[in-house]
């Protein structure tokens, strides 16, 4: 499985990164708009760099995880995990309903506001090119290798050895590691990430578990309701033929 | 029959408003007519059109299921105007949406295309089949007026009990799943409202609100056609209501201390202050007042119950569909009146459908006059005589028309009233220069300035009298007029040139007067060109030929300008590092460490210098 390390101690905030993948996916200049996240993700920058106090800089974008909400919530498949890992986007399947944006614990998927025909827009690992052999457009600018490209074991690996070398300038995690079942960007860092989501922290259990148990029940549901319902109208119907025979007090009250 | 007609025209001026609203949606996309964005991508068309649609056509299936399971017979004549209620609600879930969704067209993609890991699927596809169980249900109905239809009619009816239970079973599923669909969500719903159980609860509240919905719909059109409402009956769906809200409040507060989030009860936050609210008139409220048997034998009584009851409901939706989204909301959402016109004119849609059923076909006991059926026609000419015989009555369809094509025009002309295709640029917002004697000009608070030294600018005016070449032009509400009167090139587009850096103190440390000749009004043309003193700016021997430094803005100036080239030169000059930014940028960064520098290393490296804020006088 394939995966990129970012190492935010090494960013110089180029923004080379941006430009490469902006110039890989041909997508146009991106103007604030009133939608905006100020985070500079948007439609147009599938990647942004983020500035935070004292000149540190964090690079963001799909972090691909290995067990995707987005996926997991798309009603039609549109959205898919390829073999190499990479969730990548069908646009002529989408319907718009922005369900993989409400879904993202990351919040990452951005969408043409703007536009008649508009689509759901985010990294995608340059899955073609990765599936080639080569590296994503953001990767192989980087001037610094701030941001490096490889197999997710060795660049785990790699990130620990990092940390170990170097345990009084790195926090001691990497992130993407194990949150919400682990993800193919990782991180690792001097500063916190954790303005990356939503405010809460991340568990380990991956997301599409919380709706797998409901979704098991609904066949249950639907045969368990269907012949409940058929039930007590047989029941109900019997005992008012039998009334009727018997005359019975009046039924009826109790089942209100 | 004033009521209806007059009813019926605001619901067509509604529908007409509505027609405006849509051409720009479809004309523009959702940025042009919504609040929505990427950090809200869900808003009133989610939480109010389909998730409180879905649940506020529960009526339907709760119906049935007392009428046609249950055998209580005495509610039979309010199943049908029920069933009417759940079809057009679906229905008008399922046009909302196409508003909602980007692609509407693909919509059908569902069928094809089947993750059946998403809630949202299963809701699709729940709400497909309910609405063709709700209309082979209601299909009888209009069946009956025809004769030629007798048969098919016969087999449904006869079909009645199995489609009967397949609605209930398919109801329980999307009305629960509606609650599922969040369930992915943790990190981002309160935690007042997240909870595993969601499904459990939007079910019952569904069957709440359905009995609520039913009891609305009966005493409202019982007052628009002046019918007899059928309190009696109402009074029992309401006793039966209040046990469904007690057992909802009780599982919503059960669930709280299960979860152990009953310390959240007490903060300050205005969720909890929403989620208080919610709970008192979804739950509290009409379960007290059911328990008042004078409120349940009242019309009125039973109306406010069903009023605050479905609000209450309506809110939950609402507020799980996206309100109470944690740091969702950094920037409030409130949908644009765009969207509530949306929202309004589907509603009045339905609602108009519903009243051309009711007044053609048996969906009451007793069928109610259609008030158009007979208009009076009366010429104002006698034919014979040509004698006047007063104005005829406006036909009612002459007045929807017209009402229709007035609001129409209205909701264009409201429209029209914003750039649409550049909606969403926002201004920035302008800061008044701060400081005495010298000014610190900072107008879009990007904490990149100039400064402004007041007797510089007085001396160099001539000193004396001089402030009134600046103060008091007599300009129209003058108070001190701007930079741009005298410097008129420079609000000119995207200048290269960093002007603010060459005559700040701690930049250039230019003064005026050395690129700017004397008695000359200061602009471009008139200044210094950059290689006057700049000399090592294009080299000797550079093959291209630099005439202006225009770039897209003044952030971007110096890096797209300079990079541009020096991309296009590594390659005929073999230096694969001309483009790099490491080029300028020596070494990694982590090896200039900020903290370590000594503080005029910092002064060179720090871009940034922001003053003081200093209070206005």
């Amino acid at each position: 499985m394939k995966a990129i390390l970012t190492d935010t101690t090494k960013c110089i905030g180029c923004r080379e990164c941006v430009i490469a993948c902006k110039t890989r996916y041909k997508l146009d200049n991106s103007i604030p708009r009133r939608w905006s996240a100020e985070d500079g993700l948007t439609a147009r920058n599938w990647t942004s760099i983020i500035e935070r106090p004292d000149s540190k800089y964090v690079r963001k974008q799909c972090r691909h995880c290995i067990e995707p909400a987005c996926v997991s919530a798309c009603p039609v498949n549109a959205l898919q995990k390829n073999k190499d890992g990479a969730v990548v986007y069908d646009s002529s399947k989408c319907m718009g309903c922005r369900y993989c944006m409400m879904a993202c614990p990351y919040g990452i998927p951005r969408y043409d506001w703007d536009r008649q025909v508009p689509y759901v827009r985010k990294c995608i690992l340059c899955a073609e090119y990765i599936s080639d052999g080569k590296q994503p457009a953001c990767t192989e600018v980087c001037p610094t290798e701030a941001t490096i490209f490889g197999e997710r074991d060795e660049l785990i690996a790699e990130a620990h050895r990092r940390i170990k070398a170097n345990p009084g300038k790195y926090i001691n995690r990497v992130w993407g590691e194990h949150e919400v079942g682990g993800s193919q960007v990782l991180y690792i860092s001097d500063i916190d990430l954790s303005f990356l989501t939503y405010g809460q922290p991340l568990g380990d259990k991956p997301l599409p578990d919380r709706t797998a148990s409901a979704m098991h029940a609904v066949p249950y549901a639907f045969v368990g309701m269907g012949s409940l319902m058929a039930g007590i109208g047989w029941v109900i119907g019997r005992r008012m033929k039998n009334e009727e025979g018997g005359k019975d007090k009046p039924e009826g009250e109790e089942n209100e | 029959m004033n009521r209806v007609r007059n009813f019926k025209l605001i619901l067509w001026m509604i529908i007409g408003l509505g027609a405006a609203v849509a051409t720009a949606r479809f004309m523009f996309g959702l940025g042009a007519v919504t609040n929505l964005s990427d950090r809200v991508p869900w808003g009133l068309w989610i939480g109010f059109d389909v998730m409180s649609g879905v649940a506020l056509a529960s009526g339907g299936f709760v119906l049935t299921a007392t009428v046609y399971i249950f055998k209580l017979d005495r509610f039979h004549s309010i199943v049908r105007p029920a069933i009417l209620t759940a079809l057009l609600g679906y229905i008008a879930v399922a046009v909302g949406l196409l508003f909602d969704l980007g692609l509407p067209w693909n919509i059908w993609h569902m069928m094809i295309y089947w993750n059946l890991h998403s809630p949202l699927f299963e809701v699709g596809w729940c709400v497909m089949l309910y609405l063709t169980v709700l209309l082979l249900e209601f299909f009888p109905v209009p069946a009956e007026k025809y004769g030629f239809l007798s048969k098919i009619r016969g087999f449904l009816t006869k079909l009645r009990l199995p489609l009967v239970i397949a609605g209930i079973a398919l109801s329980t599923l999307h009305q629960s799943s509606l609650g599922s669909l969040f369930l992915i969500m943790p990190y981002n719903v309160h935690p007042l409202w997240y909870s595993p159980i969601m499904p459990v609860t939007f079910f019952i509240s569904a069957i709440g609100l359905g009995l609520m919905m039913v009891t609305f719909e009966s005493l409202f059109t019982g007052w628009l056609y002046r019918r007899e409402q059928e309190v009696d009956l109402l009074e029992r769906l309401g006793a039966a209501a209040r046990w469904v809200f007690l057992l909802y409040l009780a599982i919503r507060l059960g669930d709280l201390a299960v979860r152990d989030q009953l310390g959240h009860l007490s903060g300050g936050e205005w969720q909890v202050k929403m989620f208080w609210f919610e709970l008192v008139i979804v739950a509290i409220i009409p379960t007290v007042l059911l328990f008042i048997r004078a409120v349940r034998r009242s019309a009125a009584g039973l109306m406010t119950v069903a009023i605050t009851g479905v609000t209450g409901i309506v809110l939950n939706r609402i507020n799980v569909g996206g309100l109470v989204h944690i740091n969702r909301g950094e920037t409030l959402y409130l949908p644009a009146w765009t969207e509530i016109v949306i929202t309004l004119a589907v509603i009045a849609g339905a609602a108009l459908v519903f009243l051309f059923m009711a007044e053609r076909f048996k969906v009451w006991e007793i069928q109610p006059v259609d008030p158009d059926a007979d208009p009076i026609k009366m010429p104002e000419f006698h034919p014979v005589d040509s004698s006047w015989l007063g104005k005829p009555e406006i036909v009612a369809r002459t007045k929807y028309s017209l009402g229709f094509i007035i609001a129409a025009a209205v909701g264009f002309a409201l429209l029209s009233g914003e750039p649409l295709e550049s909606r969403g640029v926002d201004p920035v917002p302008a800061q008044q220069a701060r400081g005495g004697d010298t000014l610190w000009i900072d107008g879009n608070l990007d904490g990149y300035g100039v400064e402004f030294l007041h007797v510089r600018h007085w001396y160099r005016s001539g000193s004396g009298e001089s402030c009134v070449e600046c103060h008091h032009m007599n300009l129209p509400l003058d108070r001190n007029s701007g930079c741009y009167h005298c410097h008129s090139d420079m609000y000119l587009p995207a200048d290269a040139f960093r002007h603010d850096w060459h005559s700040s103190p701690t930049g250039g440390k230019l003064a005026c007067h050395e690129c700017h000749q004397k008695g000359v009004v200061r602009a471009v043309e008139s200044a210094k060109k950059c290689d006057e003193c700049h000399n090592d700016l294009i080299p000797s021997e550079a093959s291209i030929e630099v005439e202006q430094y225009m770039a897209v803005s003044y952030a971007d100036a110096m890096h797209h300008l300079c990079i541009d080239c020096h991309t296009k030169e590594a390659v005929p000059r073999e230096n694969p590092d001309l483009p790099r930014c490491t080029t300028c940028h020596k070494g990694q960064r982590d090896i200039i460490d900020a903290t370590v520098l000594d503080s005029d290393r910092r002064n060179l490296t720090g871009k940034r210098t922001l003053l003081p804020p200093i209070h206005q006088e």
